[in-house]
């Protein structure tokens, strides 16, 4: 199963914050790479999609202060997450291959 | 300004964020929060969550079964039943409020006509809130999480599928008669009698599901009604869209040797009601054998 560009970047995102990874984090984690906004509704229906492919996990997380006291939609990458991110990874990297913006 | 702007755009987005489903819901306004997003942003960040959510709804067969065999079908009949009943209500009120004297009601005759006016307008009235009712419960019931797409649909047919028709019942004595009885008393018809009885419709089925009891004396009073309203329901449709019936063979409009071809539109109308007890009466075989 080949991931779409905006799933990879979402499993990036969650595997580098770990256990803090939760939607607005992976969200900012998301603009700060790309440069570009990055919508709650994009965010959320690709949380859904990937979770309906059991390659992430999600769950409620505890509310924060800084939340206004509302709570987290907790996610973490599953093993098989981790393999089709790395399946696209890979697939990026050989069809990358000898391209004049893969040399810089 | 900017200020009030700001406030106002995070008014509509925690009134937007009221679409979303319960745990969404604060989870979304949490991380906007946490972000420092607020104002007219939240709001159409809110507002693509919630569009993309019911365009996700929209790719089950629920929703389209509820829009084509319930919203479409039986929003035009009500929307011409509505308008023609409206319109004849309006002659009756008219004439009443015109030519009203108290003196009248000492004569049997006037009694007689006041009775059966009366009569009338409540049939009709009654007609049109149990079949927005069961339409409103069905509605719920099909698909409950697109039910207000389907329900604005629905508003919107009922107003607007009779735009470019008319009726032959039109008071023209003063522009404000005219103006009220012609345009404002068929929208209040149309809210009081279809929009309000969808609404609680709707709410009804969300409460719970009907009881025994309920259902069948529901389902006697529909059908009732439909029967005796199935001729003025064929002929709203008939005379509001312009064309004309036959007469029979007596040559008079109104008499019962006139044919009926359009018979299966009351048919049309008894459809939510058939759906409403197949669906509930495996539930209550299933409570009885628990």
């Amino acid at each position: 199963m080949l991931l779409g560009e905006f799933e990879y970047l979402m499993l990036t995102a969650a595997a580098r914050l770990g256990d803090e990874a939760y939607g607005a984090a992976i969200r900012q984690e998301i603009e700060d790479a790309t440069g570009t906004p990055c919508s709650i509704g994009a965010l959320y229906t690709t949380l859904d999609r990937l979770e309906n492919k059991g390659l992430i996990k999600t769950w409620m997380g505890d509310p924060t202060p800084e939340r206004g006291g509302r709570p987290k939609r907790m996610v973490r990458v599953t093993p098989t997450g981790v393999d089709a991110a790395t399946s696209f990874y890979n697939a990026v990297r050989r069809v990358s291959r000898g391209v004049v913006w893969a040399k810089s | 300004m900017g200020e009030v702007m700001r406030c106002n755009g995070s008014v509509l987005a925690d009134l937007a964020s009221t679409l979303l489903e319960p745990h969404e819901r604060d989870v979304v306004r949490g991380d906007l929060a946490e972000c420092g997003v607020n104002g007219w942003r939240a709001c159409l960040e809110v507002l693509g969550l919630v569009a993309r959510r019911q365009a996700a709804l929209w790719a089950d067969w629920r929703p389209w079964l509820a829009l084509v065999g319930v919203v479409l079908p039986i929003g035009v009949l009500l929307s011409h039943a509505s308008r023609s009943w409206a319109d004849s209500t309006a002659l009756d009120i008219s004439l009443y409020v015109r030519l009203w004297e108290w003196s009248y009601l000492q004569y049997p005759g006037w009694r007689h006509e006041l009775f059966w006016s009366f009569e009338s307008i409540a049939l009709s009235a009654a007609a049109l809130s149990v079949w927005s009712w069961t339409c409103g419960y069905m509605l719920a019931s099909v698909s409950r999480r697109t039910v207000w797409v389907t329900a604005i649909v629905l508003a919107l047919v009922v107003f607007l599928a009779t735009l470019g028709t008319s009726t032959v019942a039109r008071i023209t004595h003063d522009k404000f008669a005219g103006h009220f009885y012609g345009v404002v008393l068929p929208r209040l018809f149309r809210a009081a009698f279809v929009m309000l009885p969808v609404l609680w419709g709707i709410y009804s089925r969300r409460k719970g599901v009907i009881r025994p009891t309920m259902l069948f004396a529901g389902a006697a009073l529909v059908i009732t009604l439909t029967v005796l309203k199935s001729p003025g329901l064929e002929n709203s449709l008939v005379w509001g869209r312009g064309l004309y019936g036959h007469a029979g063979p007596d040559r008079t409009f109104g008499t019962s040797d006139d044919p009926r071809p359009l018979w299966p539109v009351a048919l049309v109308m008894l459809w939510p009601t058939a759906y409403i007890l197949a669906t509930a009466m495996p539930n209550r075989q299933r409570r009885l054998d628990a």
